[in-house]
């Protein structure tokens, strides 16, 4: 029986796939649709959201110290109960499952408006789906791997796109003009996109961390949000009150004015990094789905999981077929109270189990001293 | 007592090797005392064996022993008591089998010869500057150059004989205290595991030491210059010295390897990188070119800018055949022209790039049939594919697979198709190193010496790629 | 057979090379070059005739001769509404419409009497016409501007954007793309500001004033016009589609271009046989929600872009300067400037202050002359001068305003810079007057001038 390979991935290999879940969900719909609500109080929106992924981290790297090579099932099926962990678990690979069809979603919204413009779901399932399912199946060592190689080209791609779109004219956004309730909503409303950390979580026992690489994380987490914040900043200064209608961020903040017209499409870059990085995406969560599932069902193997992700991400597919823009548009309405759950109740459970353990140690020790002394 | 009825036992021999018309023997008689030698005349030196054996033996007045004729008489430096099992298998090896009436012991000299060529620069593998000896056929003189350039007492060389018919020497030569001897041990596992009849070239041994012989990528490095191969020894590899084969194999391997050439370590460091990105280009250019063009042409018109647009809609205007064909009827044209060059006499190498280039290519233009574009990036990457002309074979077959997902989904599938064989190649580790390292997983201190790369000076600690036991270069 | 499978099932290569070949080679293999199946579109244009909508396309039509010139038709298509109308056209072309290399979108006068905004919608949503083709307004329909630049290029070299775009540099200077409409239409004001294109007839040209260098004309002769086409064309008023045909044969058929250029602008619409020249006067057209509400000539243009930093090269001219007896008309070029403005509420009356600091050069003299060296005398600016181009450049700033405030349209930005700079009592304000649009007639401006020599 062929179980995903259990192969550890070096920090930072762990640190890059962080920067592609960043990357997740935010570089083409979100700045517009946040903008719907908040206007450009989305910026302040996302850094609330960063900071609260971001209080996720130490609670990982605790985690990790704690357990070093436990699996998160096993650590939860032992601290809470193994019924509610399998809940937990069903809840994960449901969750996976939305993030990687909304990535798509979005990212086919993106490829038929700019590229193909006819219909061309088929096409964009065969391509992507084979490639991601290899990626399951060869393991996260491989393609933790293969992010890393074109990290830094994607990275480069990330950033000429934010660059050459200094070359038109920008003006401030101008901030602070929503209200609270908009501005909180939008927050809530949009949670779905972030919760970027737990995926670390999931994989817990596959990273290796040494010490004094946990700064690494953070670098790279920062990096990442920085370059978000850089787009969605670029993309508010460029449309201003038409952000609503611009839908590929990443792609239009390349369309140029008249001016720089006769040079070409320089879209092609943001094309070229957008299609790796949704890549990557489908790869991350198809894996996360594949873990959570299997760990559901250990007496299954690898492949079972890649057929029932194919099989759902199908049906899913052909319920919204045609209609992925409502998909898109109406995962305001059924992601955020599962968004909170995974992104921020799981992290708090995990703290509890921190906590417990902490002081149960401390206990341990206490007796032992009292022993000792005693003897 | 006699223990040898020579007579009897030569026509044995003779009978065993099928009275091959290059046997010969001869027999000396001396006081009673008679000796019988036989060989291959094919393979052995006979003027040697007339001068080293037979004129000592005339003057030699005692009474001959085997002691005497091994420490006295015969004047050969790899003289040997063998064993009666083994008479046939020294005469193949190209020895001199003495067998006595007067003893039980056998002895076999080395008298071996065979035409051989000085070793000369490979036509593969030519340096602006640099040393131009390239390996032979002759494993001895391939072992030579080795040992001239490694005079460490560390270095190994361990031979083996595969192959039944062939009884093909390979030798595992590395240096011991470096190389990794987990490897060491693994090549020699899978070498000792080889069941074959023969083995006539040293690419036949590589689905043997591969460690997934069925995949498209090379997994096993070879060099056809004993510089190149010393230089990998010293980063703690490990070499295979195939008899008969002036290619010579090398284990682990990383695709980087390919990137690389001895001219680049004789040469300034920066023009070195320089040289290694065009390399990195030309290889991406080969895989993908086609495959963009068509994609760009199916599917992608609204992202080329409008007068490239215009060029390429009026020459693909009026083509009998859809631009997927096209592509594939010029990659095809080259490839048979390509296949034609390289087995073509050169007198007429002239005459198939006139007919090739001027007169398909450029009728072909004018007929209507090709478009000038597609010729021009058919052309590009090929000829872009031999600035690694080691990953020619593979990149050829990815052209094509580039060229079909490039038509058929576009920008997409040629994505996609990139991803996957990243992953794939991910995952396919040679020897315990991973295929694509320094890059990934990223070892810092290797990319000193991988695309880009410092002094020789500066690289003093052995890649760590290829986990070798002493990590300095002291 | 088992054989061959149980070795492919060994090697995840062979099955993925096998996939991809049943798979994806007989796509390949059957999927024509886009150019088949897609025309590529340079310019749109959007018409309103008798109630119907015309849209028509500057297409590329692609031809076997490596040439490498874009030989372009007018295809178009008259429909209930703007989808109706591309889908006709798509018809008529043969093939789908590829409107990601637009880069001009013209809409005539008629057209802007409704919210254009509703047409260029569908466009740029739904037929993905890029948000930054140049959007400008014609005189006569733009099926008759984009008949008469098919001419351009192989008369004068001379492209419609190239046309449109030096204007767009150097007269409107703010943007003319779709995006700088859709920004203006969508701000709270509700105005925005789009280019003007002149068609005329070449003996109404040769009466027309054209000394003004900032002017750039193209003309081209329509040879034999359009009777030619009629055949095809005339007389549909009944919402059918309406194609040159002729010109789309002529074309396939391999002949020159240039012969068809005629038949081609027929279409049944323009009868005239005389010569037509796109003219570019630098003028624009004020739009407020979508609908055309005034005309701008260059003059008004110029001064609203006085407030506009990029803005130069324009003339400033003043009469009647008395220099040693004589009495001369001066025009000078804006070489530099440099805005400074600032914002603020006194006494709850907003009040825009703007200083410019322009740098000019004198480049003309009017009037005698023949004795003056301009570089010596006329390096310095007299207070004479300086007093009247004060005058003359308030006056034409005032011109400005005065059209802005009568149509309630705000296209420089003051709601903008208020909102900005003096939030709370800028909202306090249009609370009070209840009109965000009107804010504009409320406003005091105070206009200072820097005049240095360059």
């Amino acid at each position: 029986m062929k179980e995903i390979k259990e192969h550890t991935i070096s920090a930072r290999q762990a640190c890059v796939i962080i920067v592609m879940c960043i990357f997740a969900n935010k570089i083409l719909l979100l700045p517009s649709l946040m903008y719907e609500k908040s206007k450009a109080d989305a910026i302040f929106a996302i850094l609330i959201l960063f900071a609260l992924d971001l209080i996720v981290l130490p609670i990982f790297f605790k985690l990790k110290q704690l357990f070093p090579n436990e699996k998160l099932y096993n650590i939860l099926s032992r601290k809470i109960s193994p019924f509610l962990t399998k809940l937990i678990y069903l809840i994960f690979s449901a969750y996976f499952m939305f993030k990687a069809l909304l990535v798509f979603s979005v990212t086919y919204v993106y490829f038929k408006q700019q590229i193909y413009q006819d219909e061309f779901l088929f096409l964009a399932i065969i391509a992507f789906i084979p490639v991601i399912n290899h990626a399951t199946a060869v393991g996260l060592r491989s393609f933790a791997r293969s992010i890393e190689l074109l990290f830094s080209i994607v990275l480069l791609g990330f950033i000429a796109c934010l660059a050459f779109s200094l070359f038109t004219q920008l003006s401030m956004p101008i901030f602070f003009i929503s209200n609270a309730k908009n501005f909180f909503t939008t927050i809530y409303e949009h949670t779905f996109a972030f919760g970027d950390y737990i995926f670390l979580f999931l994989i817990i026992d596959k990273i290796q961390i040494k010490k004094g690489q946990e700064k690494n994380f953070y670098f790279y987490s920062l990096l990442g949000m920085g370059l978000i914040l850089a787009l969605f900043f670029l993309f508010y200064s460029k449309y201003q009150i038409t952000s609503f209608m611009h839908n590929n961020a990443l792609a239009d903040i390349l369309v140029f004015s008249v001016q720089f017209n006769a040079i070409g499409r320089l879209d092609i870059i943001a094309m070229l990094t957008v299609m790796v990085i949704t890549l990557f995406q489908l790869e991350i969560y198809n894996y996360a789905f594949s873990e959570s599932f299997l760990s559901l069902f250990p007496k299954l193997n690898v492949y079972y999981s890649i057929a029932v992700f194919d099989i759902l991400f199908a049906i899913l597919y052909y319920i919204f077929i045609g209609k992925y823009e409502i998909l898109v548009g109406s995962s305001d309405i059924w992601s955020p109270v599962p968004a909170i759950f995974i992104n921020y109740i799981i992290p708090l459970i995990c703290l509890i189990i921190i906590l417990i353990e902490l002081h149960l140690k401390k206990r341990k020790k206490k007796d032992q001293t009292y022993l000792s002394n005693k003897k | 007592m006699s223990y040898f009825n020579l007579k009897k036992k030569i026509s044995e021999i003779k009978t065993t090797l099928n009275e091959s018309s290059d046997f010969s023997y001869r027999c000396y008689k001396k006081n009673g005392q008679e000796l019988g030698f036989v060989f291959l005349k094919s393979i052995i030196d006979q003027n040697l064996l007339s001068e080293a054996v037979f004129m000592p033996l005339q003057t030699f007045d005692e009474k001959i022993t085997i002691k005497s004729l091994i420490h006295n008489i015969i004047k050969c430096a790899d003289v040997k008591k063998i064993k009666e099992e083994d008479i046939i298998k020294e005469i193949l090896d190209g020895r001199v089998v003495i067998i006595t009436n007067f003893s039980k012991e056998i002895i076999s000299i080395d008298l071996f010869k065979f035409p051989s060529r000085i070793p000369s620069e490979p036509p593969t593998s030519p340096v602006i500057q640099g040393p131009r000896e390239g390996f032979v056929e002759d494993m001895q003189t391939n072992l030579t150059l080795l040992r001239r350039r490694l005079k460490t007492e560390n270095l190994v060389f361990k031979t083996y004989k595969i192959g039944s018919q062939t009884q093909t020497k390979i030798v595992v030569a590395y240096l011991k205290g470096i190389a990794n001897n987990k490897v060491v041990e693994q090549v020699v596992r899978k070498i000792k595991s080889i069941k074959t009849d023969g083995i006539v070239d040293s690419y036949y041994i590589l689905s043997y030491l591969e460690e997934r012989p069925n995949s498209l990528f090379k997994q096993i490095g070879n060099a056809e210059k004993p510089d190149i191969v010393t230089a990998k020894m010293l980063e703690g590899r490990v070499a295979l010295i195939v008899d008969n084969s002036p290619i010579v194999l090398t284990v682990p391997f990383v695709l980087i390897e390919d990137l690389q050439n001895s001219n680049d370590y004789y040469t300034n460091h920066h023009y070195s990188s320089f040289v290694r990105v065009i390399r990195l280009l030309g290889l991406l250019i080969a895989l993908v070119a086609p495959g963009i063009y068509l994609a760009l042409q199916i599917y992608h018109y609204n992202i080329l800018p409008l007068n490239f647009l215009i060029t390429i809609a009026d020459t693909t205007q009026g083509l009998p055949f859809t631009p997927f064909l096209e592509i594939l009827f010029i990659f095809l044209l080259f490839q048979i022209l390509y296949e034609v060059s390289l087995r073509l006499p050169s007198y007429l190498g002239l005459a198939t790039s006139v007919v090739g280039a001027l007169i398909l290519g450029d009728t072909g233009v004018k007929a209507g049939l090709i478009s000038p574009p597609g010729v021009i990036i058919v052309a590009l990457s090929k000829i872009a594919l031999y600035t690694i002309p080691e990953q020619a074979s593979q990149v050829t077959i990815l052209q094509i697979i580039f060229i079909i997902l490039g038509g058929s989904l576009g920008l997409i599938g040629i994505v996609s198709g990139f991803v996957y064989f990243l992953n794939y190649l991910n995952e396919l580790d040679s020897y315990g190193t991973p295929y694509l390292a320094p890059y990934s997983p990223r070892i810092p201190q290797d990319l000193k010496d991988a695309i880009f790369t410092s002094p020789v000076g500066d690289l003093k600690q052995r890649p760590k790629t290829f986990s070798p036991t002493k990590k300095e270069r002291l | 057979m088992k054989k061959f499978f149980k070795g492919c099932l060994k090697n995840p290569m062979v099955i993925v090379f096998i996939l991809i070949l049943i798979f994806f080679m007989p796509i390949a293999i059957y999927s024509p070059g886009e150019n088949k199946n897609r025309g590529v579109v340079t310019a749109v244009g959007i018409d309103k005739v008798d109630e119907l909508y015309e849209v028509s396309l500057l297409t590329f039509i692609p031809t076997a001769n490596q040439t490498y010139k874009d030989t372009n038709s007018v295809i178009s298509g008259k429909g209930k509404s703007v989808a109706d109308a591309i889908y006709k056209a798509q018809i008529a072309m043969g093939r789908k419409v590829g409107l990601a290399h637009a880069k001009t979108t013209i809409v005539n006068e008629e057209l802007l009497k409704e919210d254009v905004a509703t047409h260029i919608d569908y466009l740029s949503r739904v037929a993905s016409l890029p948000e930054n083709t140049v959007f400008i307004c014609s005189n006569k329909t733009a099926k008759e501007v984009l008949e008469t630049s098919k001419t351009l290029e192989s008369n004068v070299g001379l492209k419609l954007e190239q046309l449109i775009g030096f204007n767009a540099n150097n007269l409107y200077v703010t943007d003319t793309s779709l995006e700088a409409f859709y920004k203006g239409y969508y701000s709270d004001v509700k105005s925005s500001i789009i280019g003007y294109l002149t068609i005329m007839d070449e003996n109404e040209v040769n009466g027309h004033a054209t000394q003004d260098e900032n002017n750039s004309t193209a003309s081209s002769k329509n040879s034999d016009g359009s009777s030619d086409s009629q055949g095809s064309g005339s007389g549909n008023n009944e919402g059918e589609n309406i194609v040159s045909q002729k010109s789309v044969e002529q074309n396939s058929t391999g002949q020159s271009s240039g012969q068809s250029e005629g038949q081609a602008g027929g279409g049944g619409q323009s009868k005239s046989t005389s010569s037509k020249q796109i003219l570019n006067q630098g003028e624009a057209v004020l739009l407020k929600n979508g609908k055309l509400v005034q005309k701008l000539s260059i003059e008004q243009l110029n001064g609203i872009n006085l407030l506009n930093p990029k803005a130069l090269n324009q003339i400033v001219t003043i009469n009647d300067v008395k220099f040693e007896d004589k009495t001369l008309s001066f025009n000078f070029r804006i070489k530099n400037k440099k805005v400074l403005t600032s914002t603020k509420f006194e006494n709850g009356i907003p009040i825009y202050s703007a200083q410019l600091i322009l740098g000019l050069e004198l480049v003309e003299i009017v009037g005698e002359h023949e004795e003056i060296k301009i570089n010596t005398e006329f390096s310095e600016i007299t207070p004479e001068i300086a007093k009247k181009l004060d005058y003359q450049i308030k006056k034409e700033f005032t011109d400005a305003l005065k059209v802005l405030r009568e149509n309630k349209t705000d296209v420089i930005g003051i709601n903008d810079k208020f909102f900005r700079e003096n939030r709370n009592s800028y909202l306090k304000y249009i609370d009070k007057i209840k009109e965000i649009d009107n804010f504009i007639n409320f406003v005091n401006f105070k206009l200072s001038l820097i005049i240095q020599p360059d």
